[in-house]
């Protein structure tokens, strides 16, 4: 109800063709890559079987849309379209999977793939719950926040796969073996995982524009992209240093090695902070008035992402160069020298952002409450402005009413803070709705009141 | 900028230095690439890689037919049609494993093409200290072409694949 007061705009429609038309050029791109997999690639035909249940997303999806099409009722379309959208959105995704594990995994066997899977997902779920954190005010929905990962995790691997490998056979094999290959490799590595990566923050801002707020949400969804993407690559990385060394003993060594690159010191400085640079590009753009501001920033921010990476896959040979002895110091200290400075940029936006973002939500919390209607109440402001008294409250109500109680007032502080945001936005005329939608969002704080 | 209490223009501009920045990393990337591969190096001469065999260390000669495929405990070398090349050309050849380290060339530095064809010179696979075998995986022979002193051309490769199991 909310989202639909508050955010239902006349030009969204021309989102929703930009975002369906990337999407279908992607799947177009993913099936030929799935294809190829099959035909020349390491996925067996067996795997077939396991991806049936892809499939019969994908022919349920179908017969919605085909229904969808039939039915003259508007409500009952909307409701079979979406129903289609979904099961063919999990179908792909369902397919996807097994053509990623069997081609990021399968020099190990699927024991050694499952072991190095659970390994990383402590981690990975660490790093979600800390960028999720990043946004103090208003925090993403973690089911947004879990499909930004896993389009990280499972369509952006499929897609860099057959984009790095031709590369690799028309650039960087024709190349002499060290530097100028080196140089060739990250190249390859920089554009296209950070496009495949970026991607995903593009059709998130265009599809959900109303959960994308600002800077702050932007860096949230891109470090959320990035850290599924790591999960993935890092499973990849530990199996195939595992196959390698296990005959000679040192199997699980390489992968536990493998594992503390990349789920402990590269957690964050990594994949996580690559993306976060192009979120941070798209979230500025967000709140740009000018459709050239909008494309200079977000061009920029996948412009920071691709020489990030860029530096870390070509410099970091040559930066700290270490004998033996030091070698594992040298290994820590080239995260923080190259990537540090990209990472240092993020958390400045993330700062100034966070106090922007306060500022203004501040500024409409007490005007909504000086209107004296009720949703805001004066001695709110302070305890919604900070999480932490926020949280004290709801462990009040939650030791007075029990579980519902906590809920309910959870439920209350997002509705309030939602009303300031949408408030804001009005201001600075990034919404179009008529007041009527702000005053929805009102009531639907005073019923949350009760 | 639409006039309100905040101001991203900060945040914005921000953005588009980072952005200018990463234009310049990008730059100094491709000026390393044309140090390190510059153009105008193409010499129109291919090395011939006749094979990869089976290899006894101790006579330092090849046996058998040409495989891709080896065992971890089986030493190899691989075959170069050398007098394919200029004599005065200076060429060096190594094998790096599915670990990208180098184990093995021709010789610690390069050497003329006409030496190597003199010496019928072969590319031994040199088994890891460490482990006493191979590592499993792709195993990668390059054949470049040095100039002042650098790698400038590459050429020719050859893959063949050490087995998991002994």
């Amino acid at each position: 109800m909310i989202q639909q007061a508050a955010y239902r705009r006349r030009w969204r429609p021309t989102r929703y063709w930009l975002a369906a038309m990337i999407a279908a050029a992607l799947f177009v791109v993913l099936v030929l890559s799935s294809v190829a997999s099959l035909a020349i690639g390491p996925v067996p035909l067996r795997a077939t079987l396991f991806g049936l249940p892809g499939v019969g997303f994908v022919i349920a999806a179908t017969f919605f849309a085909l229904r969808a099409l039939h039915d003259h009722e508007p409500g009952i379309r909307l409701r079979d379209a979406t129903r289609a959208a979904a099961l063919f959105v999990v179908g792909i995704f369902l397919w996807l999977a097994v053509v990623d594990v069997y081609t990021f995994t399968q020099e190990a066997g699927p024991g050694v793939a499952t072991a190095c899977a659970i390994a990383c997902v402590p981690t990975t779920a660490i790093g979600l719950l800390v960028i999720r954190r990043f946004d103090r005010n208003e925090k993403e929905p973690w089911r947004l926040v879990l499909v930004a990962a896993l389009w990280g995790a499972v369509i952006s691997t499929s897609l860099v796969v057959w984009a790095e490998g031709l590369w690799d056979l028309v650039f960087t094999a024709t190349l002499v073996p060290g530097p100028a290959a080196d140089t060739s490799a990250a190249y390859s590595a920089g554009i296209f995982e950070e496009l495949a990566k970026g991607t995903a923050v593009v059709l998130l801002y265009l599809v959900m524009r109303d959960e994308v707020d600002d800077v702050v949400d932007g860096i949230v969804y891109g470090a959320a992209v990035g850290l599924g993407f790591n999960f993935m690559e890092s499973v990849a990385y530990m199996t195939h240093q595992y196959a390698i060394l296990a005959p000679v003993g040192l199997g699980a060594a390489g992968a536990a090695g493998q594992w503390y690159f990349r789920q402990v010191v590269g957690l964050f400085f990594g994949h996580a902070t690559f993306t976060a640079l192009i979120g941070a590009g798209i979230g500025i753009a967000r709140q740009m008035p000018l459709i050239s501001q909008r494309l200079l920033v977000t061009a920029s921010g996948f412009l920071a992402a691709i020489a990030a990476h860029f530096a870390w896959d070509a410099w970091q040979a040559f930066v700290l160069v270490g004998s033996s002895s030091t070698q594992l110091l040298v290994a820590n200290a080239r995260y923080v020298l190259v990537i540090g400075p990209f990472a240092a940029v993020v958390l400045l936006l993330l700062v100034m952002g966070q106090h922007v973002e306060g500022r203004a939500l501040r500024r409409h919390l007490e005007v909504e409450a000086a209107g004296g209607l009720g949703a805001v109440l004066p001695y709110e402001v302070a305890l919604l402005m900070s999480p932490w008294q926020r949280f004290q409250a709801r462990l009040a109500a939650l030791a007075r009413g029990g579980p519902g109680a906590y809920l309910g007032l959870a439920r209350l502080q997002r509705a309030q803070l939602h009303l300031a945001m949408e408030r804001w936005h009005r201001e600075r005329r990034e919404i179009d709705q008529p007041l009527a939608a702000e005053e929805a969002l009102r009531q639907h704080v005073l019923e949350l009141r009760g | 900028m639409v006039e309100t209490h905040d101001d991203l223009r900060p945040l914005y501009r921000i953005m588009l230095v980072l952005g200018l920045v990463s234009v310049v990393i990008l730059a100094s990337g491709f000026a390393l690439l044309l140090r390190f591969a510059p153009p105008g190096q193409h010499s129109g001469y291919r090395a011939h890689i006749t094979g990869v065999y089976a290899y006894d260390p101790a006579t330092a000669s090849i046996t058998g037919s040409a495989m891709t495929r080896f065992h971890r405990d089986q030493p190899f070398a691989a075959t170069v049609d050398w007098g394919n090349l200029p004599a005065g050309m200076l060429v060096s050849a190594r094998w790096t494993d599915s670990l990208d380290d180098d184990v093995g060339s021709t010789q610690p530095t390069p050497v003329a093409a006409g030496r190597l064809a003199g010496e019928n010179a072969l590319v031994p696979v040199r088994a890891s200290r460490e482990f006493g075998t191979n590592l499993p995986g792709p195993y990668t022979l390059t054949v470049v072409r040095y100039a002042r002193g650098q790698p400038v051309e590459l050429l020719a490769t050859a893959r063949v694949t050490v087995l998991r199991d002994p």
